[in-house]
């Protein structure tokens, strides 16, 4: 049975995973703009798909902890 | 501060702050991880929006305009001139093969102007010693990472034209 103790841990680590996949996002999306000004077009097209596997990634993380926090609350182990 | 009459033992205070401390730290970093997928969402996107602008996005083109005479350049000479617009220099070279190459006179470093400098082909950004090959345009020392874009030349009865801008 999963518990609120659990969760505080699980929350702090995969805040730092989506954070960090953030910043990879950012850092693709100031890629794909220099490529754009320097008509490097070729970069466009990969930094995009990238960008869209990391938010799946993300949106995965926050399904995850979302789940997990309903069953929390479901199991009644709330202090 | 009395029993609230909802239950034995809770205070009253409770009814204004009835959220433990270490509940309230697990909401907010909940809302912190929605917030930041909400981010992710945004930058796909932007991502997303800047491949299509460069899909979309067609190149630009000039019209042709007379630089110099053919004759008078010889191996080693360099010309200034500017191309397609009077904000834009750039920089006619013959090699010593006698072959003619142009270049945007703009490093891709911080944007100095580059020279000529015939002893060793090259081009070179005296503010950061920025080195470009004069072939082609390639950089072959200091801080720049990008090619020097390159200016289409034409020979049309002996006079040199720019026709294009290659980047």
């Amino acid at each position: 049975m999963e518990t609120r103790q659990q969760g505080t841990v699980l929350f702090s680590g995969i805040l730092v995973l989506i954070g960090t996949l953030v910043v990879i996002q950012l850092w693709l999306l100031t890629a794909g703009v220099e490529g754009l000004l320097a008509h490097a077009r070729d970069v466009l097209l990969p930094a995009a798909v990238a960008s869209l596997v990391l938010f799946l990634v993300n949106a995965g993380l926050l399904w995850y902890v979302t789940a997990f926090d309903a069953r929390v609350r479901d199991g009644g182990t709330r202090s | 501060m009395g029993d609230d009459p909802k239950g034995p033992g809770v205070p009253r205070w409770r009814d204004d702050f009835p959220v433990r401390w270490d509940a309230d730290h697990y909401m907010t970093r909940r809302e912190l991880a929605k917030f930041l997928t909400l981010g992710s969402a945004l930058l796909v996107a932007a991502s997303g929006a800047v491949a299509i602008a460069g899909r979309v996005a067609k190149p630009e083109a000039f019209a042709p305009q007379p630089i110099a005479d053919a004759e008078t350049l010889t191996p080693g000479a360099s010309l200034l001139f500017r191309y397609p617009t009077d904000d834009d220099p750039c920089i006619l070279v013959c090699l010593p093969d006698g072959t003619l190459k142009a270049y945007s006179q703009v490093c891709t470093h911080l944007s100095c102007a580059v020279r000529h400098d015939p002893g060793s082909d090259s081009l070179v950004c005296p503010c950061h010693r920025g080195v470009f090959a004069a072939a082609d345009g390639r950089p072959t020392a200091g801080p720049p990472t990008r090619p020097l874009p390159r200016i289409a030349l034409a020979r049309r009865d002996d006079q040199v034209y720019a026709v294009g801008v290659e980047v």
